[in-house]
């Protein structure tokens, strides 16, 4: 078999995969968000209400603006709670470093609206938070009752696991003696943090940033049962399209749009992370700095 | 005994792989001579008793699949749906729309043979909702029925607050009332309102029929929009399943929300049997109007071999069975459209309003919005607001 059939029989599936389950469909939603919807009827009639519409009417930015806020807040929440914990398992973990970190993602084993159900028992009206509060003669917190509290609690425990395991992995290359080096030359432990551990693993905390601010910018689940009346978020909004209103081409103008704002994200942090040498990735047969 | 060496295994795993492939032909052969009935519905409708007896007696397989909404349905239908299910649920005028598509085909009543069991509000002459648009042919068999009623905790709210809509407007109950998270109900229950209010609804409309809260002027639906942006900050939630309800409205964390009137039921019974000291009411028609459904089944047009269709309505004539009805009845707490009474307790028979069947005339059946687009925009400007 020469190399050219072997290299296209290797390329083949994953390019075929790639043409029909992404980018097939994406045509078809940008194509559809120049359509219009009437009466559960998609037709095939060029225009571009449906961006007009999502960037005139202050309801579609408003859903927009709280998913962006909701997705920083998630992210940073789950940055500032992963690392100690990652940090901790790669640093003590020893020999149980894996089995710690397969512990932080045992609520995967459930599935999403059972993790959200559960989540609904806890913190809701009637959770077991506020009724041993009540129990004891204290009112109930409402910001735990269906609010965007609630929802970004959700999500923190949602996306928690892959924040934990891009800085774990990160951490795994990261060569501790420089510590050492750092606390000689005078550091304590917070100046080695931040000038040191940090910008050394600023790549697998990227990713992590990444792995939890996109997911949570189209979540849809979360806020649909934990979220109070204001609680709709923009994926709860674009999966209504699809669904009880049957307005596909606005659906999918928000897709689009959902799609360029991820991408924009995207593009932020990878701008932000810069150099990958200087950030505890090795890539082989780079040069050295 | 010796641990297998790595040939052995080999050898194993090829054996059973290929046995397993020889086979597959014949196993699959051996399903597909089980017919398979395909429903699409609402989900508390798949009752394991009467589904598990159908499919004994008739030696077939069912299979089921859920919506949330009546548009949810039309829209899989639209979507190609029409191959992947038998039959179709839908509520009020939406199996007219499905007809009107081209998407369901005629039933035939004369399959049916529970169908003069059903209560005549629910048949032609008394109903001619489930029959095609200016023709005679019925385009579905009803199921239950019930409204969009007023389900009121009597120990928390006043009597007098408790039958009108005004109820889930009202600055009093703060923080303690809820709604479902469907659209076309709150903008039509909140339509209802506000046509009360702007003393529209009972003068002439534009479009010369009478007032139907799914066909609202432009000047109602700023009302009822105005009137939903304003419940807002009344409510505890918008609950999407009904067990959250009920778990709310046991818990008294909820004192009043619009339903279906089967949570209501459930509640009641468990007081009648002494289970519960929860004084419920249930507002079935609200005194400036309410919202009312009969729920049926559709025969979906992807259906072409006679002995689908008359599986399909063997299945319809299944489900009227009073025996089967009076499970739905008393388990479930839905109101069927065949006459239980004498199937069931008598002490359920008012709470599932048996008695007073004919208020179904005088609730504004579920349809199709007049504006899927414009709605959605209010409902946007509502949850964004």
């Amino acid at each position: 078999m020469s190399n050219t059939v072997r290299f296209w029989l290797m390329v083949l599936p994953g390019t075929v995969f790639l043409v029909v389950f992404l980018l097939l469909p994406l045509i078809a939603i940008v194509v559809f968000s120049f359509w219009r919807t009437e009466s559960y009827t998609l037709i095939q009639d060029w225009n571009l209400d449906n961006y007009a519409t999502i960037f005139s009417h202050s309801a579609y930015l408003t859903f927009l603006a709280r998913a962006l806020v909701m997705a920083t807040c998630v992210s940073l929440v789950c940055l500032a709670y992963a690392w100690p914990v990652a940090y901790f398992i790669v640093r003590y973990g020893g020999r149980y470093r894996l089995i710690l970190l397969l512990s932080t993602a045992a609520p995967f084993l459930t599935g999403e609206i059972l993790r959200v159900a559960a989540l609904q028992q806890i913190l809701g009206p009637i959770g077991v938070v506020n009724m041993a509060l009540t129990r004891f003669g204290f009112d109930p917190i409402e910001a735990l009752m269906y609010s965007n509290m609630a929802t970004g609690t959700g999500l923190v425990y949602l996306w928690l696991p892959f924040m934990v395991l891009a800085i774990y992995l990160s951490l795994l290359n990261f060569d501790f003696a420089l510590l050492d080096v750092a606390k000689i030359t005078g550091a304590g432990p917070l100046r080695a943090f931040v000038e040191v551990t940090l910008p050394l693993n600023r790549a697998g905390t990227a990713i992590g940033i990444v792995l939890v601010f996109i997911p949570t910018l189209a979540s849809a689940t979360t806020s649909q049962f934990l979220g109070g009346p204001d609680g709709a978020l923009y994926g709860n909004i674009l999966a209504r399209q699809f669904g009880s209103t049957g307005t596909w081409a606005l659906g999918s103008a928000m897709g689009v749009v959902l799609f360029l704002a991820s991408a924009l994200a995207l593009v932020i942090v990878w701008r932000a992370v810069g150099d990958l040498r200087r950030s505890g990735i090795v890539i082989k047969g780079a040069p050295k700095p | 005994m010796s641990r297998p060496t790595r040939r052995q295994f080999l050898k194993s795993t090829a054996t059973i792989a290929a046995g397993t492939a020889l086979a597959m032909p014949h196993v699959r052969k051996a399903a597909a001579a089980t017919l398979e009935l395909r429903w699409l519905g609402w989900e508390h409708y798949n009752v394991a008793k009467i589904v598990r007896e159908f499919e004994k007696a008739y030696k077939v397989r069912i299979s089921s699949s859920y919506i949330d909404a009546n548009s949810e349905a039309y829209n899989t239908l639209r979507a190609g749906g029409t191959a992947d299910f038998d039959l179709v649920m839908g509520d009020g005028f939406w199996p007219r729309l499905y007809a009107k598509q081209g998407l369901t085909q005629p039933v035939d009543y004369r399959k049916i043979a529970n169908i003069d069991k059903v209560f005549p509000h629910f048949r032609p002459p008394g109903s001619t909702i489930l029959q095609e648009e200016g023709g005679k042919a019925m385009i579905a068999a009803p199921n239950c029925w019930g409204g969009y009623g007023l389900t009121v905790n009597l120990n928390k709210i006043d009597k007098a607050d408790a039958h009108s809509l005004s109820l889930l407007f009202n600055d009093k109950y703060g923080r303690r009332l809820s709604t479902s998270a469907r659209l076309e109900e709150n903008i039509a229950l909140a339509g209802i309102l506000a046509a009360h209010k702007m003393g529209t609804k009972t003068a002439a409309r534009p479009d010369g029929k009478p007032f139907n809260p799914y066909v609202l002027t432009d000047a109602e639906l700023e009302e009822a929009k105005a009137l939903l942006i304003k419940q807002k900050r009344l409510l505890v939630t918008r609950w999407n399943d009904e067990n959250t309800l009920e778990r709310l409205l046991r818990a008294e964390a909820v004192w009043a929300s619009p339903e279906w009137s089967g949570i209501y039921r459930r509640i009641h019974f468990d007081k009648l049997d002494g289970k519960t000291r929860l004084n419920m009411t249930h507002a079935l028609r609200p005194t400036e109007g309410g919202l009312g459904w009969v729920d049926s089944w559709a025969i979906s047009a992807g259906v072409t071999s006679s002995e689908k269709l008359e599986l399909c309505h063997k299945w319809i004539d299944w489900r009227l069975k009073p025996e089967n009805m009076a499970i739905v009845a008393t388990d479930l707490g839905w109101s069927p459209t065949v006459d239980v009474r004498r199937l069931i307790p008598r002490r359920y028979v008012e709470t599932l309003f048996l008695n007073q069947t004919q208020v179904i005339q005088d609730l504004y059946q579920y349809d199709a919005p007049s504006s899927p687009e414009k709605w959605e925009r209010v409902w946007s400007e509502v949850q964004a607001a």
